[in-house]
């Protein structure tokens, strides 16, 4: 995604003209400090998405982020290789982590825990990645329409995401799940991507807004530029950095919405692993703690790390906390 | 100031409606019974007049709806006589005459003495004929209210009769009666006279108790306000305006505005009245969270923002970050465990409160803390340390008092947040609130609780908006001159 404008980079015409382009040869002298060298070794292109992946692969929290993601990503990927199906019921019911046979334990249906933790991976962040896939693009897309355009389309997009953002997103999936005739996991990640796009559009239309307000924009305007190239070259690749944060948090989000409906059992029927329904089990169950831990730790340890990867992003893009703050300290 | 207030008032209510086409959206997702109804736009309503019409027009080309049309004249009653007797002149003879056995049944209902003449198809029409000469002026609209204030005030069986002549066109009256009064036999008079003309529902007993009869009233409301249009007519503005409100979305939203929710599908009470049974549980849970959260977030966010780096902020910092990954459900789950013995009195909201609290408090000090960090870098707070104030007052005095400013916002925007978690909190701990009882709602399809629920959150939500961005523009003069400041405000 954030290649996609930057491969574009083809020789033009006029390209000697062409201001907005700024070669590492032109560019203005780079600004001190840990901007400049990531910049430096970014490329020879200073954008705003170069900086922030730059800065983004230089943060250790997003690295820690990236590396238990990536962990659990490997699991979520060869769930079938490493684990039997979690759907399997025996009549081992209810017994505790390290018996033979049962890594994690088994649940009250005799289903082995470490399996239903490991499919749970898949289906977390399968759920989690395609929502997010359509909340970003929807983001960007209206965004980035009402930035540009302004005038009427603006004005509704602005009712639209305030009218939005006033209904609690968790009471909004419980009743379309209730609702619906025939309640899946799409009906929940499209609810959520369908509802939450308000904050990433928001940011990207104020960022629309400043672009559209620079001296370079109104000198590629002057050369001649057209809407669609304004809008390809300069507009677009601000809503980069703001869509790398919306995208992990989209996907934290999702994760943590599906885990909350399947803890209540009110989720799609459970043909899927979830760690939530394995969470909700446990609630009938007091004694039986590796029913909590297992897949708690796993919900936590990916919610962290996606977490981690989103406000390193911010860091990385919001210009006032990257002057400022140290890099020792846990950043806001 | 007080302008800009009655801007952002003014400026909800759009905000509202598109709120309200939303949850429209969602809550007629179900499949439900086919609603004739168009969705936005009817541009043909109905009313009585209509619905006679068409029911004449079948029964009396003798097509084959003429049964559906002999049905639909007995449902309308005494409501569409006006329109249908002054017709029976412009009827063909055999028209006439079967339109006039159409209303034989109409005529027993209303304890007509009509006895033998309804045998013979002549004989009814000089009989309905002769019965609109005499009694034309009995069904206008002043003698009809004139009729249920009678009866009201006197009850006895010599009034009730009037009414049952008049039959459905005194429905009106009689259920505006019902919501007025509270005396069990007038009660027992007025639903006898409704079930008699709709032929629906028995008639309260005369000895029922208080509870029975709101149940009774509540009942008849919700009957009226679904089917009040079949024995009305619409006339002048009312016909102009019926084209939006008589759609599924002006239904629905008039049925928000007015408070006629309807009845829960669990237990046949008002949904009214257990929305007022349950919402102060939650709203109390709320309010106690959210006072919680902003007296623990606030020096935290602030102390460690101030001492940046040291072991207190990476310390906080840390355990608020691993607090914000952590989902609701499971601090409440853990914290319902550590509770040995089982809630009581007062103090069974220490722990759903505690459970709330903590995911807003991870929020708030970090917002607290963003907020501290850019103030403390503004020159006068490097002014008031230079001048040798002491380190305590220029923190609390000129740096945290600005650093406020900006939680007022994120008060209102967490809003969402907060009520979503109440339905876990209360569902773990089993607080009968509105969210213990939404779940229940959830899990046998009681639609009208739902929708209930989901305007009430969204209304809730949006009030807490607008009084957050009041109180920030009364607190920071800047924040007047855009208003929408508040998206500006959040992109940065």
């Amino acid at each position: 995604m954030t290649d996609e404008p930057l491969s574009q980079e083809t020789p033009q015409p006029n390209a000697a003209l062409d201001l907005t382009r700024r070669k590492g040869s032109i560019a203005p002298p780079a600004p001190r400090g840990s901007v400049g060298r990531a910049a430096r070794a970014a490329g020879p292109y200073v954008t705003m998405a170069r900086i922030a992946l730059g800065l983004l692969a230089r943060s250790r929290f997003a690295r820690a982020g990236a590396s238990v993601l990536g962990v659990i990503a490997f699991f979520a990927v060869c769930a079938d290789l490493l684990a039997r199906s979690p759907t399997q019921v025996s009549a081992d019911v209810l017994v505790p982590p390290l018996t033979a046979g049962h890594l994690l334990g088994t649940d009250a249906l005799g289903r082995d825990l470490f399996s239903r933790v490991i499919h749970g991976a898949r289906t977390a962040l399968g759920l989690g990645l395609a929502g997010a896939m359509v909340l970003v693009a929807l983001g960007v897309a209206i965004g980035a329409l009402a930035g540009f355009v302004g005038g009427m389309v603006d004005s509704i997009v602005t009712r639209a995401v305030e009218a939005l953002s006033a209904i609690p997103t968790l009471l909004l999936v419980l009743v379309v799940g209730a609702t619906v005739a025939h309640p899946t996991a799409a009906t929940l990640i499209w609810t959520i991507a369908l509802t939450r796009w308000t904050e990433l559009a928001r940011l990207v239309r104020a960022e629309v807004l400043l672009v559209l307000g620079s001296d370079y924009v109104t000198a590629a305007r002057a050369l001649g530029a057209s809407p669609s190239r304004l809008l390809r070259r300069h507009v677009l690749p601000n809503a980069v950095g703001p869509a790398i944060v919306a995208a992990a948090f989209g996907v934290a989000s999702i994760i943590l919405a599906e885990a909350a409906v399947d803890f209540l059992r009110v989720g799609p029927p459970d043909t899927m692993a979830s760690w939530g329904e394995a969470l909700g089990e446990a609630r009938g169950h007091a004694g039986a703690w590796w029913l909590i831990v297992f897949p708690g730790t796993a919900l936590l340890a990916t919610l962290l790390s996606l977490n981690l990867i989103g406000e390193a992003a911010r860091d990385a893009l919001d210009p006032r906390l990257r002057m400022e703050s140290p890099g020792s300290t846990l950043k806001v | 100031m007080f302008r800009h207030a009655i801007r952002r008032v003014l400026w909800s209510i759009p905000t509202l409606l598109a709120t309200s086409l939303v949850l429209f959206f969602v809550t007629t997702l179900a499949p439900g019974p086919a609603d004739p109804l168009p969705r936005f736009l009817n541009l043909n309503p109905r009313d009585v007049r209509s619905l006679a019409q068409r029911a004449i027009s079948h029964v009396a080309a003798a097509d084959e709806s003429q049964d559906a049309g002999k049905r639909e004249l007995r449902r309308l009653g005494g409501a569409a006589l006006p329109y249908v007797l002054p017709h029976l002149e412009v009827l063909a003879p055999d028209a006439r005459r079967r339109v006039a056995m159409a209303l034989s049944p109409l005529a027993e209902r209303m304890r007509l003495p009509a006895g033998a003449d309804l045998a013979e198809p002549g004989a009814a029409v000089l009989f309905w004929t002769r019965f609109w000469d005499d009694r034309a002026l009995d069904f206008s609209s002043v003698a009809v209210s004139r009729a249920v204030t009678r009866l009201v005030e006197h009850g006895t069986d010599l009034r009730e009769n009037d009414l049952i002549v008049l039959d459905t066109l005194a429905l009106p009256a009689v259920i505006r009666a019902m919501a007025n009064t509270t005396d069990p036999r007038t009660l027992a008079r007025l639903t006898e006279i409704a079930s008699h003309a709709t032929e629906r529902g028995s008639p309260l007993s005369a000895e029922a108790n208080a509870e029975e009869a709101r149940r009774a009233v509540g009942d008849w409301s919700e009957w009226w306000f679904v089917n009040s249009t079949d024995f009305g007519a619409l006339n002048g503005a009312d016909r102009v305006l019926a084209v939006i409100t008589e759609t599924r979305y002006g239904r629905w939203l008039k049925r928000l505005a007015s408070g006629q929710l309807g009845v829960s599908a669990i237990d046949g009470e008002p949904i009214t009245e257990k929305l007022r049974a349950r919402a102060p549980i939650t709203l109390l849970l709320c309010a106690l969270a959210m006072f919680v959260s902003f007296a623990l977030a606030v020096p935290i966010g602030a102390v460690g923002a101030w001492w940046r780096g040291r072991a207190f902020d990476v310390a906080s910092s840390a355990v608020m970050f691993i607090l914000y990954a952590t989902p609701t459900f499971a601090v409440a789950e853990v914290l319902r465990r550590l509770t040995t013995t089982d809630a009581f009195g007062e103090a069974r909201l220490v722990f759903p409160v505690c459970a709330l609290a903590a995911g807003s408090l991870a929020m708030l000090s970090r917002w607290q803390r963003t907020a501290m960090l850019d103030i403390a870098r503004q020159e006068f707070v490097r002014t008031a340390r230079a001048k040798g104030m002491p380190i305590w007052r220029v923190l609390v005095v000129h740096a945290l008092r600005n650093a406020l400013m900006p939680m007022v916002t994120v008060a209102g925007l967490h809003l969402p947040a907060l009520l979503g978690g109440a339905i876990v909190v209360e569902e773990v701990f089993g607080l009968r609130g509105a969210g213990f009882e939404t779940m229940r709602a959830i899990e046998l399809h009681d639609g009208a609780w739902l929708t209930a629920v989901l305007v009430a959150a969204a209304v809730a939500v949006t009030l807490g908006l607008v009084a957050s961005d009041v109180a920030c523009s009364a607190l920071d003069p800047r924040v007047k001159e855009v208003l929408g400041t508040r998206q500006e405000r959040q992109a940065l």
